[in-house]
């Protein structure tokens, strides 16, 4: 929220230094996100053109006489071409500092000017939002008044973030509200007693229907006598200030009002609305409404609307339409004060995608006192202008009296730890608008009626903590209990981590959302993993589409961006769609670029160093045995591919890329993978120490010739089952193909290691 | 006297110039054959005792045995000599120690995981265990059970990624705080770290993808103080013995009081003076914190008046960044083999 300085000091007496009232909004909870600080203005006055005349030596310029008050009047020549007799206007005397320049008196084509008039730019004001030319002012302003420090021209304006908690301090007051309460200072609020007593003509009293509870109260004023024409100098000047374009006056006031204490407000044309009747209800479907910029919404039950006899003329609390506007030739308002539950008004503007000022507000949930006190403002704003305010009309709940929240002094300090007393809660809390009665121990505490946050005895207790200020609350460490919760699953991914820092591998991070890049890429090489893929509803862009469903693919896609070799890692969780849910699995996955070598077909270097590292790792994890066989994964070579498992279940897979996949993410050299899923992963289990046995060990080597398709495996096993107890250690080491064993045949080295254990 | 000792001495006083003149081991070895040996002169002497007139013989034993025992000391010293002086040369040896070795093969640890690690380690010393989650959660244990209800406004500054309207991308890892309180009594201890997601356009200080660590106490007795304490102890622990936290009050519908969370820049130490980091604050913000909302606590059977506790999570990048003084949060997912070297 954009809260101008000098408008803040219209209610509240604050420190010189914008730094330390940002400092203290920030510690009282309002975040000051940046500070907008604004050129040095001085030597402007308000003036008055009281003759005018053509410049005698040029075409385009003119010479006004200019009143100033006391002092002498002041000639001056300018080019602007809005200037007339009798207007207020804002005048840089001679020494005068400007945004860009300093004013000196100088000759324009022979006639000496004293000054110069000044534009809404050269104060520092938005120009598109004011006249093109000389800015006008209200002609009430007395003649020589400093125009920078009546209007806080060089004040810097702060960029506030309101908590979604805070309804109250969407606005100036609000927050200078929070400000009088922390520095102990007082608030300068405005009056929010209504003028119009009188009730309007029974044809013109407004009739207020509510037809839907969702609608909390709507307070409607009829306003007679208004003008369109633009607004006091001071309003139009607050609004640019604030970030809101000024239109015309009653529009301004209707801002002005929602920017000072939070209550948005619609000003009907009171011509425009039939018998003045208005109704709080849901749309009719297929119902339709043309807003105030002209965007055509389609309509249904779920949208809440303001509607009058025939048909609608707004979207509640979000925006106003076209039919009931403001028109020129308005002379009667009916000025609509409304608050509505905060979720009806959020789902609404979110489903048309209407982000308002007054919807920004509204979904917040507005206090149902503040209509009355919204409305009762713009009345006297609008009177001040000679507008006629008949007697409000009120529809609704009662406003419900805040029920008081017990607080116990103790609590505070056992939550806090600090030292509270009953008198110092009570004061801070008092400081913010609440009724406090103390008991010993005991507050009972009645919030005042515009913070409906707070409702039970912890919102006190931060209420309390906030205004004594966090840092008074000293710093120490827990003594904490011994707890049952077990860090089995992070130290497990810890430990791989190191292992594979250990075993030589990077540890890199890739998206977890990924879209048609990476999934183009796997369906060019034969995968199809869209249709595996869990689908994200709202994504950013098409690139967060999927949820990956591997780890494989991104690492593919990391190695795929340089030609080097690398061994990396990746730990993360892939998804898949499920029955009727996601599934997710904590995945280890590794991925080695190395470089190509000649090798027979048969063999495969890369591999075993992948296989290698992967068993050194799920060794360590697990203090079990892995077993290898051949197998088949979506992302491998269907020759080059283990099935990883521990006791019987499967853990991964392990293998070369499959050579379509390599084609596809033009990855030259080899590539290896493998992929662990850490939840299938059994429990470590200790080793237990079995001492050496007394007798040596020794072993015999066997060349066996076989058929090619036998695997190391087979003859390991038989092995050992041949051999019996006395086998300790089985291990094919060597394997050979070649003239020497025949065309069809291949030869395997054994190392069998017999020693008897006793 | 007989005449052996002379004899003896003899062969001694030759044998003791030979292994001074000896200086490697196999010559050393040919002497000791030569005066000791099987056939050697001290042999040779000891054949003769039978020819001695028979009242020298019971000596001559004698006199031979110690004539050998001090041949041999000469013949050890010799070989000690020659041992030594082997070692000698291999100290001459010079090598240029500047020249560079070949790399170790060690990999790395991603910077991010390094980070967790130090708060796990940190508040695992205190007391805590550590816990993962699923990523994919209901929005019962990521909104409802956390004091977000529907249409809170609270939801929409979690602007999370949907998977289907009841299932969604955690924005952040409290829906571990839910989890874990449900599964166990107080009191209750954990650190829960993690990816998360929100839909952040990336920039420099965006992702929309980031990590997470969740702490949260629920114990009789505990404080805000506590929670100050514990989180000046961590962020001592990340950037130095100086470092100071601020809390700031601020909003979460799951805790109350709540409160941002601010460390003393660790680029310019708080003096904030044009500082890159910090835009001149002096702090860095590394999280939000505060005490455990009473509505959660019930939400998970635990009692508000007999426990109390606090939460805190902070943003594993934003520390990273501070830390390593990144200029980019991109290069962390980027994960270039520079930067991985770099920050190993």
């Amino acid at each position: 929220m954009r809260l101008p300085l000098a408008w803040l000091r219209t209610y509240i007496d604050l420190p010189d230094d914008v730094d330390a009232i940002a400092e203290k909004l920030s510690m009282l909870g309002f975040p000051v996100e940046s500070i907008e600080r604004k050129p040095t203005i001085s030597g402007v006055v308000v003036g008055r053109i009281t003759a005018l005349e053509k410049h005698p030596n040029a075409d385009r310029l003119q010479v006004c006489t200019i009143e100033i008050g006391a002092s002498k009047a002041l000639t001056i020549a300018t080019a602007a071409t809005n200037v007339a007799v009798g207007q207020t206007i804002p005048v840089a005397q001679i020494g005068a500092v400007l945004p860009h320049i300093t004013i000196a008196p100088r000759k324009m084509r022979g006639v000496e000017s004293e000054g110069m008039l000044c534009s809404a730019e050269e104060l520092a004001l938005p120009a598109e939002w004011f006249e093109d030319g000389i800015m006008q002012l209200d002609e009430t302003l007395p003649l020589g008044t400093d125009v920078v420090t009546a209007f806080g021209l060089c004040e810097p304006i702060l960029e506030v973030e309101i908590t979604s908690n805070r309804a109250d301090a969407m606005s100036v007051l609000g927050i200078a509200r929070e400000l009088a309460a922390a520095y102990g200072t007082t608030l300068r609020s405005p009056s929010l007693e209504n003028p119009g007593s009188e009730a309007a003509p029974t044809e013109h009293a407004p009739q207020i229907e509510l037809r839907s509870s969702d609608c909390t109260r709507f307070v409607a004023q009829r306003i007679e006598g208004v003008r369109v024409a633009p607004a006091p100098s001071a309003i139009r000047i607050r609004l640019a200030q604030a970030g809101q374009r000024p239109i015309d006056a009653l529009v301004d006031i209707s801002n002005f009002v929602m920017l000072e204490i939070g209550q948005p407000l619609h000003f009907y044309d009171a011509d425009a609305i039939p018998h003045a009747h208005l109704i709080v209800r849901d749309a009719a479907p297929g119902e339709r409404l043309t807003t105030i910029d002209e965007r055509e919404l389609e309509l249904d039950a779920r949208a809440l609307v303001i509607a009058d006899e025939n048909g609608v003329q707004g979207l509640a609390g979000i925006k106003g339409g076209a039919i009931g506007e403001i028109r020129a030739s308005t002379t009667a308002l009916l000025i609509e004060g409304a608050t509505f539950v905060g979720a009806r008004i959020r789902r609404t503007s979110a489903r048309f995608a209407l982000r308002t000022e007054a919807s920004a507000r509204h979904e917040r949930t507005l206090p149902p006192a503040l209509a009355d006190a919204g409305v009762a403002r713009a009345a006297s704003l609008l009177a001040t202008l000679g507008a006629r305010a008949f007697a409000p009309v009120v529809v609704g709940d009662a406003i419900p009296q805040a029920t008081p929240i017990a607080l116990n002094s103790l609590s505070v300090k056992r939550l806090l730890g600090i030292e509270a007393s009953p008198d110092s809660i009570a004061f801070h809390l008092r400081a913010l608008g609440c009724e406090v009665a103390v008991e010993g121990e005991q507050l009972a505490v009645r919030p005042p009626w515009w913070r409906r946050d707070l409702t039970q005895s912890v919102d006190l207790i931060e209420e309390y903590a906030r205004l004594e200020g966090y840092e008074r609350i000293p710093e120490s460490l827990p003594c904490v209990p011994a707890t049952e919760v077990s860090s089995a699953r992070y130290r497990r991914e810890r430990e791989a981590a190191h292992l594979l820092e250990a075993l030589g591998y990077r540890e890199v991070l890739t998206y977890s959302l990924v879209g048609e890049s990476l999934l183009g890429a796997l369906a060019k090489g034969g995968l199809d993993e869209r249709s595996r893929s869990v689908e994200v509803a709202n994504p950013l862009s098409e690139e967060q589409h999927y949820l990956r469903a591997s780890l494989e693919a991104g690492l593919l896609a990391y190695l795929a961006r340089r030609d080097e070799r690398a061994a990396i890692f990746e730990i993360g969780h892939a998804f898949s769609r499920g029955e009727s849910t996601v599934l997710e699995t904590p995945t280890i996955a590794l991925a080695l670029a190395t470089e190509s070598i000649e090798e027979p077909t048969w063999q495969d270097r890369g591999f075993m160093q992948i296989k290698r590292d992967t068993f050194a790792l799920l060794a360590r994890l697990t203090g079990r045995s892995i077993s290898a066989v051949s197998g088949e994964h979506r992302f491998l070579h269907p020759g080059i591919c283990a099935i990883l498992s521990i006791d019987g279940r499967p853990v991964g897979v392990v293998g070369r890329l499959h050579p379509y996949l390599a084609q596809s993410f033009e990855l030259a050299r080899p590539i290896y993978l493998a992929a662990l899923d850490a939840d299938a992963l059994p429990d470590y289990v200790a080793p237990t120490y079995t001492p050496p046995s007394k007798f040596p060990a020794t072993y015999r080597d066997l060349a066996l010739v076989l058929a090619p398709d036998i695997e190391a495996a087979a003859v390991e096993r038989i092995a050992r089952e041949a051999v019996g107890a006395d086998c300790v250690g089985i291990r094919v080491f060597d394997e050979y193909r070649g003239a020497q064993v025949g065309a069809d045949k291949k030869s395997l080295a054994v190392r069998i290691t017999l020693q008897s254990p006793n | 006297m007989s005449a052996l000792q002379p004899q003896l001495d003899e062969i001694a006083r030759r044998l003791r110039d030979a292994a001074d003149a000896v200086n490697d081991s196999a010559e050393l070895e040919e002497l000791r054959v030569r005066f000791l040996g099987r056939s050697g002169e001290v042999t040779l002497v000891r054949r003769g005792i039978g020819a001695l007139p028979p009242a020298e013989r019971p000596d001559a034993g004698k006199l031979i045995n110690d004539a050998v025992a001090q041949m041999e000391m000469v013949l050890d010293a010799a070989s000690a000599r020659i041992a030594r002086g082997a070692l000698d040369e291999e100290l001459q040896r010079r090598i240029d120690v500047t020249f560079p070795a070949p790399d170790a093969a060690l990999g790395s640890i991603h910077p991010v995981r390094r980070i967790i690690e130090e708060i796990a380690e940190t508040f695992e010393r205190l007391g805590f265990a550590t816990v993962l989650g699923a990523e994919v959660e209901p929005s019962y244990y990521t909104f409802d059970a956390l004091n977000i209800p529907a249409d809170h406004p609270a939801r929409e500054g979690f602007d999370s990624f949907f998977i289907t309207p009841e299932l969604l991308l955690r924005p952040h890892t409290s829906p571990m705080q839910i989890r874990t309180m449900q599964q166990h009594r107080p009191p209750v201890a954990i650190l829960a770290p993690g990816r998360c997601y929100r839909r952040d356009a990336v920039d420099a200080r965006h992702l929309f993808q980031f990590h997470q660590v969740e702490g949260l106490l629920v114990a009789e007795g505990i404080n805000f103080g506590h929670l100050k304490g514990a989180l000046a102890h961590l962020s001592r622990t990340l950037f130095g013995p100086d470092q100071r936290v601020r809390f700031r009050p601020s909003f979460f519908p799951f805790t109350e009081p709540s409160a941002e969370v601010d460390t003393t820049c660790p680029k310019c130490k708080g003096s904030g003076a044009s500082c890159s980091m910090c835009g001149g604050s002096g702090w860095i913000e590394i999280g939000g914190a505060g005490m455990v909302h009473p509505n959660v606590l019930r939400e998970v059977g635990y009692d508000p008046a007999e426990v109390s506790g606090w939460a805190f999570g902070v943003g594993v990048e934003r520390i990273a960044l501070a830390r390593y003084e990144i200029d980019d949060i991109r290069r962390l997912i980027e994960s270039e083999p520079d930067f991985l070297r770099q920050l190993q």
